[in-house]
């Protein structure tokens, strides 16, 4: 009879041990190629380009060597003939990191093509205004994996951009990355197979609609991170359809996405201002979405040797967590005035997924739900003022969600108070004109 | 028994290694096949001339290099080093047009002029003269607006004509060097955006190489040796010209009766150094200026702590130590082939060892 109820007990756990230890199939993107040599022609209509230069790229699937490059010019556009039509592929590239590297241009558009396996970022737009993506498919084929380039369509230091009817896959950090950018509106694109999703960091006056964000290993990600040129605030983010990001995560370790534990809907991460309304946020194995503050990705402080020296293998633009930001003093660690309202909430699994901590807790405080809107309950110091009155600085909202499984984690009293009590937030955040 | 079993592991693991190897080297590079496109991809067009030829520069067989009525040769004191490739240089002036002396910048050229620099490689350099191979000419243009255009032409294997290339590449050349050793290296043409990291005073392109002190020597003209400054004045190509005592004149770095120790240094620093090392140069924010004519000792480096040279520093602390070469970032950086810490930074993929024996011997020879 014991050894009935042993063999029994063993069995169970042999299954779940493989159910551990399986380590999920990564998805693969495969496109037909047939490559043509353009190299030549191209480039030198990079390097020749002037300010109103429009360069339109033909049909075919074109190999580079190596980047290319377009620095300080006005009123450019790129053009191919089409996501499936025109394709430029870095696949094995010799020279640059970048497939496509723009600088300092001022009224820009890129459309209408596919740029793929370059060794670093596919596009890489710094320090412009004015900019327009659209129609871009940016991709890596072949099985998803960490050797893959980190962003795949990555804006950074621009003013007034948009980025429309893109797709971005396979980026080990995120697939389509808004870098202290101001005045941004990412809409209609479709992203899936990267690490982070959608990615808006330190970036302003962003609105984030319309788009599918799905079968990463986080969906949408609004972040605010310390020890940066600028800051970010005001965020909208609504009728997105954001659903299975469920990927094993395949950052690379060190980097701040690789913290992103796979099954993460929606991140706010010390960020003020958001308004995250009329989404779809549905199957997400560990939190359809979360609101949480720097601090909950800092390492405890006794590992801070160790992480200073992994600083510096990084070069090429991964953000790394960084545990000394109380030193930055234009920096905020904390969620605030964030407003999570009229948004749909479903999911179709029943066990957290175990492989991160967040899972674990599910099991033990939540009755192994998976949280729809999980809060980490780490305040600031002012977060309440006299008479025990929360700062408005630091309010949060959520309302009109139908029936949601919502978490409020204490996670800076080891979770002592944790509950599902939502009541405290329920309220309503106003906005200033500018969002 | 477990030493066998040890082996056993060891043999699996050399197993598990191989096949991940294996993997790897599978990731074959994709080559694509070449086409040319059928429409403009650029709405700008660029019309430069496409074949060297048809400047008509030189006369007869093209790569003899024989100027044509209004090219003018002329040679430098000093010559910046390229991976020991040899450099003949023309001017060439349309009718009536010339250049205005300057006694210290570069000489004031008309519009139109254009300066032709030609790269070669004697294939044994203990006969110069011999069979030689050109890789690339290049043309600095003094276009209306009065600002300098830059252009490579590259030459072709049968030596026939050279073809404009905006791009850059490379191209393996080989060569027996004085001591009769035989040499090889990829020479690098740049690329049209390359041209500025050397040719960038302020923000406006400019030629290097003809200065007063530079030009100031004799060369040979229609078989007789001329002073080339004066012949250039007598074609009447040259006007301003001082009288013989008011020229400037800088040594040659390794001719010993040209000028002290610390006048070769110079000059050979300024020709090597100087285009990006001054105070219009991209290497402004350095604070270290290597013009001929700077008096300031650590401007010029005399205990001159590095500003933005990261791991070009070499952990050193100053850009020169007196009478010690080998603590002075100077050498470390001249003597480096490495991308991210080598001076110049492009132009070369070879360390100069006859250039850097003098750099060497001069910083011996400066006093504490």
């Amino acid at each position: 009879m014991k050894i009935k109820i042993v063999l029994a007990m063993m069995g169970v756990s042999a299954i779940f041990a493989f159910l551990l230890l399986k380590s999920p199939s990564m998805p693969s993107y495969n496109p037909d190629r047939d490559y043509l040599d353009m190299e030549i022609p191209i480039l030198e209509a990079f390097i020749t380009a002037q300010d109103s230069t429009v360069i339109e790229l033909p049909i075919g699937h074109y190999l580079f060597s190596q980047s290319l490059i377009l620095d300080g010019k006005k009123n450019i556009t790129l053009r191919g003939k089409g996501i499936e039509k025109t394709v430029l592929s870095f696949k094995g590239q010799k020279q640059g990191a970048e497939g496509i590297r723009i600088s300092n241009c001022k009224n820009l558009t890129i459309e209408n093509m596919s740029i793929e396996d370059a060794a670093g970022d596919n596009l890489k737009i710094t320090d412009s205004e004015n900019v327009i993506i659209r129609n871009i498919r940016s991709a890596w084929t072949g099985e998803v994996s960490t050797q893959n380039g980190a962003y795949a369509l990555y804006p950074v230091l621009c003013k007034n951009l948009l980025i429309e009817g893109c797709e971005a896959i396979g980026a080990s950090d995120a697939g389509i990355y808004v870098g202290q950018s101001q005045n941004v509106t990412v809409k209609n694109n479709k992203v899936y197979y990267n690490v982070a999703g959608i990615e808006s960091e330190n970036s302003s006056q962003v609105e984030i609609y319309d788009n599918e964000v799905y079968e990463n290993t986080g969906g949408l990600l609004i972040f605010n991170l310390p020890h940066l040129k600028f800051y970010g605030e005001d965020i909208k983010a609504y009728k997105n359809h954001i659903h299975d990001n469920n990927l094993k995560n395949f950052g690379v370790k060190g980097s701040i996405v690789s913290t992103v534990p796979r099954g993460s809907g929606v991140i706010i991460m010390a960020t003020k201002k958001v308004a995250l309304y009329d989404n779809i946020i549905e199957n997400h194995k560990t939190i359809n979405s979360s609101i949480v503050s720097y601090e909950i990705y800092v390492p405890p402080k006794n590992k801070k040797k160790k992480k200073k020296k992994k600083k510096k293998i990084f070069t090429n633009g991964i953000r790394q967590v960084e545990n000394d930001f109380e030193n930055d003093s234009h920096y905020s660690a904390y969620p605030g005035q964030v407003f999570v309202y009229n948004n749909e909430f479903n999911n179709k699994h029943w066990l957290p997924a175990l492989d991160n901590d967040f899972g674990k807790l599910w099991i033990f405080k939540n009755g192994m739900k998976i949280p729809d809107v999980a809060y980490d309950g780490i305040f600031p110091k002012d977060y309440y003022l006299k008479g025990k009155q929360i700062n408005p600085e630091y309010k949060v909202c959520i309302i009109n969600n139908g029936a949601i499984n919502f978490a409020l984690l204490d996670a800076a009293n080891d979770f002592n108070k944790f509950t599902n009590e939502v009541g405290n937030y329920e309220c309503e955040v106003e906005f200033e004109k500018s969002i | 028994m477990s030493s066998l079993r040890y082996f056993y592991l060891v043999g699996i693991s050399l197993f598990l290694t191989l096949s991940c190897k294996s993997k790897v080297d599978k990731e074959i590079v994709p080559i694509g096949r070449k086409v040319v496109p059928k429409n403009a991809i650029s709405n700008h067009s660029y019309n430069e001339i496409p074949k060297l030829s048809e400047y008509r520069f030189f006369n007869g067989k093209i790569s003899d290099l024989k100027p044509a009525e209004n090219v003018y040769e002329y040679e430098l004191n000093n010559s910046l080093f390229s991976d020991y490739s040899q450099k003949k240089r023309f001017i060439y002036f349309p009718k009536g047009k010339k250049m205005s002396f300057r006694p210290e910048g570069v000489m004031e050229f008309d519009v139109g002029s254009i300066i032709i620099k030609n790269f070669y490689y004697p294939s044994d350099f203990r006969n110069p003269e011999g069979i030689k191979q050109i890789i690339e000419t290049r043309l600095l243009i003094k276009e209306q607006n009065q600002s300098w255009k830059t252009l490579s032409y590259v030459w072709n294997e049968e030596q026939t004509d050279a073809f404009v290339n905006i791009i850059g590449g490379e191209v393996p050349v080989s060569w027996i060097d004085h001591q009769g050793k035989s040499q090889n290296l990829n020479y690098v043409i740049p690329n049209q955006t390359q041209c500025k990291s050397c040719h960038m005073l302020g923000k406006e392109i400019s030629p290097i190489g003809p200065i007063a002190a530079q030009l100031n020597r004799k060369n040979i003209y229609e078989g007789m040796v001329h002073d080339q400054l004066e012949y250039f004045a007598k074609k009447q190509v040259l006007i301003g010209l001082p009288p013989q005592e008011q020229r400037p004149l800088f040594a040659i770095w390794n001719q010993e009766g040209s000028g002290t120790l610390e006048d070769r240094a110079k000059a050979y620093l300024h020709i090597n150094c100087a285009h990006c090392h001054n105070d219009l140069g991209p290497a402004k924010n350095s604070g270290l200026n290597l013009t001929y004519y700077e008096q300031n000792d650590r401007r010029r480096g005399i205990f001159k702590p590095p500003i933005a040279a990261g791991k070009g520093s070499g952990n050193l602390k100053f850009s020169i130590v007196p009478g010690r070469p080998e603590s002075s970032i100077m050498i470390y950086r001249y003597n480096n082939t490495d991308p991210g810490i080598m001076m110049p930074e492009i132009g070369r993929k070879r360390v100069h060892s006859e250039g850097l024996a003098l750099l060497e011997e001069y910083i011996r020879s400066l006093q504490m």
